[in-house]
């Protein structure tokens, strides 16, 4: 298990040193010049020539492309994150009031597909082809088509029809007012809950398939268990391996699918963050946050992959 | 010649007992069965082909020009003029989605045939020749699935500013990975058959190996691939475009417009969130259900795996 671990976190290092350069030729080498990336290729215009290279000076954008990168990665190491082009908010303060809320989306919305994908699995694998399967398979399809943010403007809409009701706009942290802290989270986790429970649908009623076919099931029905015990007690836990795994990886696109969803509900996270400063083509704060997103994706991924191998010892050993 | 002729035919034995009646009938023949065999996802691929038509057919098909405004309906709700309303400047909002199809559909089209060819082809190399260039290729490929597919979409599109070209190639580049990796899997298992290895033995070089015995078995994977990440990318476009960072407006896609509906004012009008949106659902819905549809024929095994 140790040298799978340590395999695992060297590659892990590795992936962020590659995405590193990955986000560096992305948003520093392909524009050709950061400048007209700034302020769009109409305002670069504008710019008189002595305008532009104080600009140029300024930003350290003079430098060769390498010595470019080392100063960058060299500022983050120190924790020196820049500052937004257009705003006096540093990129660190930023993430950290903003970054929490994002979270608690992420964790909140992983919970309730559990709650809502797994019960969904069970009705349809115990019943294939009956209609609460096909209804059930249906309805996850439906939801994989969904595009999260819509969902996300048509419940604003509804609540503020129905219930005259606005989720309040200013950020709460959950230890000061749990209460508004939860009106905020709430929406956007139930859209990308249900978003990711379609995908946890699908997957777990699969993988209940082929397990409840195993000779062990039959095994422990044939001794006269009780058919609700067998599923809870014997298949659900090996169904649910590749379920767990998929979860982990869903939660990484659930911080990207938060970025549209966040904008929608006008919540004040670190996804609609994301979208001002892509829609203000804010190079450095995207270049940053692009990256600190990588990095939680990859870190995500070792995890699952080291809690699938403590579940499934045929991962450590195969 | 002749051995060309052979080697053709040792590859493809299926296609001697089909060349007898006319490509209509067969193809009119594959598609019964196909309704036969799914009539779910073929209902689906009727509904997909009609929104393509209607993509095609959109100055035909739309009641009114989708650019030009009339400031004597502006934000009007759906009635009979206007089927789907009219949105802040006065623009029917039922053209408007019928064009939009078209900027979507162009997009995630031309993102998923040009990312899949390019990771195919990718693929095809790596699994063939194998070796530095295969572990190298393997790296860079493993960084770029390190990112989820929507924030490096997003990057790429702002890097390279607004435009058709430039969301196709952000798009295109997040797929590039699956198509990699899927069909080096697949040439890993073909190149050890036999019949590659009597090809070889015949002497035929590394191109015509890989174009004339291996590319074909790559072929259903690389159809079931395309079409299941088709929804996938209407909804990166989708995105991108609601983030600003799709195509520019004027030119009418589904979300330029719904986030154009977020500007009409406190609170957006209703029919200018809901048809959009609608359309970018159906969209997805038929193209995914078609896709299923054919993995499943193509491809049962893969069940799930794509």
């Amino acid at each position: 298990m140790y040298g799978y671990i340590v395999r695992r976190l060297a590659f892990g290092a590795l992936a962020v040193i590659g995405v590193s350069v990955v986000v560096f030729v992305v948003l520093r080498v392909l524009p050709g010049d950061p400048l007209v990336a700034i302020f769009g290729s109409e305002g670069f215009t504008k710019l008189s020539e002595a305008e532009r290279a104080r600009y140029m000076a300024d930003l350290g954008l003079s430098d060769p492309l390498p010595v470019q990168y080392v100063h960058w990665v060299y500022d983050i190491t120190r924790g020196n994150l820049g500052h937004s082009f257009f705003r006096a908010e540093s990129v660190a303060e930023m993430i950290a009031r903003r970054g929490p809320l994002t979270a608690e989306i992420a964790l909140i919305s992983v919970v309730l597909s559990w709650i809502v994908g797994i019960p969904v699995a069970v009705i349809s694998a115990l019943r294939p082809n009956s209609w609460a399967d096909n209804i059930s398979r249906f309805l996850s399809i439906l939801f994989l088509a969904v595009p999260g943010f819509w969902l996300g403007m048509l419940i604003v809409l509804g609540l503020l029809f129905v219930f005259g009701y606005r989720a309040p706009l200013a950020g709460v942290s959950l230890f000061v007012d749990p209460w508004a802290n939860l009106q905020i989270v709430i929406g956007p986790a139930i859209v990308l809950g249900l978003g990711q429970g379609a995908y946890i649908a699908r997957m777990a009623r699969s993988s209940l398939l082929e397990v409840i076919r195993e000779d062990y099931i039959r095994t422990a029905r044939a001794k006269g268990l009780n058919r609700r015990l067998v599923v809870a007690l014997h298949a659900l836990p090996n169904a649910l391996l590749p379920v767990v795994t998929l979860s982990g990886i869903l939660l990484g696109f659930v911080l990207a699918g938060s970025i549209p969803v966040e904008r929608a509900f006008g919540t004040p996270g670190l996804g609609y963050a994301m979208a001002i400063a892509v829609s203000e083509r804010d190079v450095f704060v995207m270049q940053n946050l692009v990256f600190l997103y990588a990095i939680v994706f990859v870190v995500l991924n070792i995890l699952v992959d080291l809690i699938s191998a403590w579940l499934d010892p045929r991962i450590r050993y195969g | 010649m002749s051995t060309a002729t052979r080697d053709t035919a040792f590859a493809q034995p299926q296609d001697i007992p089909d060349a007898a009646p006319s490509l209509l009938r067969r193809t009119a023949r594959g598609l019964r069965r196909f309704a036969r065999r799914s009539p779910m996802s073929a209902f689906w691929a009727c509904i997909a082909a009609a929104i393509i038509g209607m993509a095609v057919a959109a100055p035909v098909v739309a009641p009114y020009d989708p650019l030009k405004s009339d400031f004597r309906a502006m934000t009007k709700p759906p009635s009979e003029r206007h089927y789907f309303g009219s949105d802040q400047i006065g623009r029917d909002t039922l053209s408007r989605v019928i064009h939009a199809s078209r900027a979507s559909l162009t997009v995630a089209i031309g993102a998923v045939v040009l990312g899949t060819t390019l990771g195919a082809l990718w693929g095809l190399a790596c699994g063939y020749f194998g070796g530095r260039f295969d572990i190298i290729s393997q790296r860079i490929i493993e960084f770029l699935q390190s990112f989820p597919d929507l924030i490096l979409a997003m990057a790429i599109a702002m890097a390279l500013g607004a435009g058709m070209g430039t969301v196709i190639v952000a798009i295109a580049i997040t797929r590039i990975p699956f198509g990699g990796r899927v069909i080096r899997a697949v040439v890993l298992s073909v190149k050890e058959m036999a019949y590659v290895e009597a090809a070889r033995g015949l002497g035929a070089s590394h191109l015509r190996i890989m174009a004339q015995h291996i590319l074909p078995q790559c072929l259903a994977p690389y159809l079931i691939l395309a079409t299941t990440h088709l929804g996938v990318a209407i909804i990166i476009e989708a995105s991108l475009g609601f983030l600003g960072v799709g195509i520019p407006p004027p030119t009418p896609t589904w979300g330029n417009m719904l986030a154009d509906s977020l500007n009409a004012g406190l609170v957006p009008p209703w029919w200018l969130v809901l048809f959009p949106g609608a359309a970018i659902t159906v969209t997805v819905l038929a193209f995914n259900l078609l896709g299923d549809g054919i993995r499943d024929i193509l491809d049962p095994r893969l069940r799930g795996a794509v």
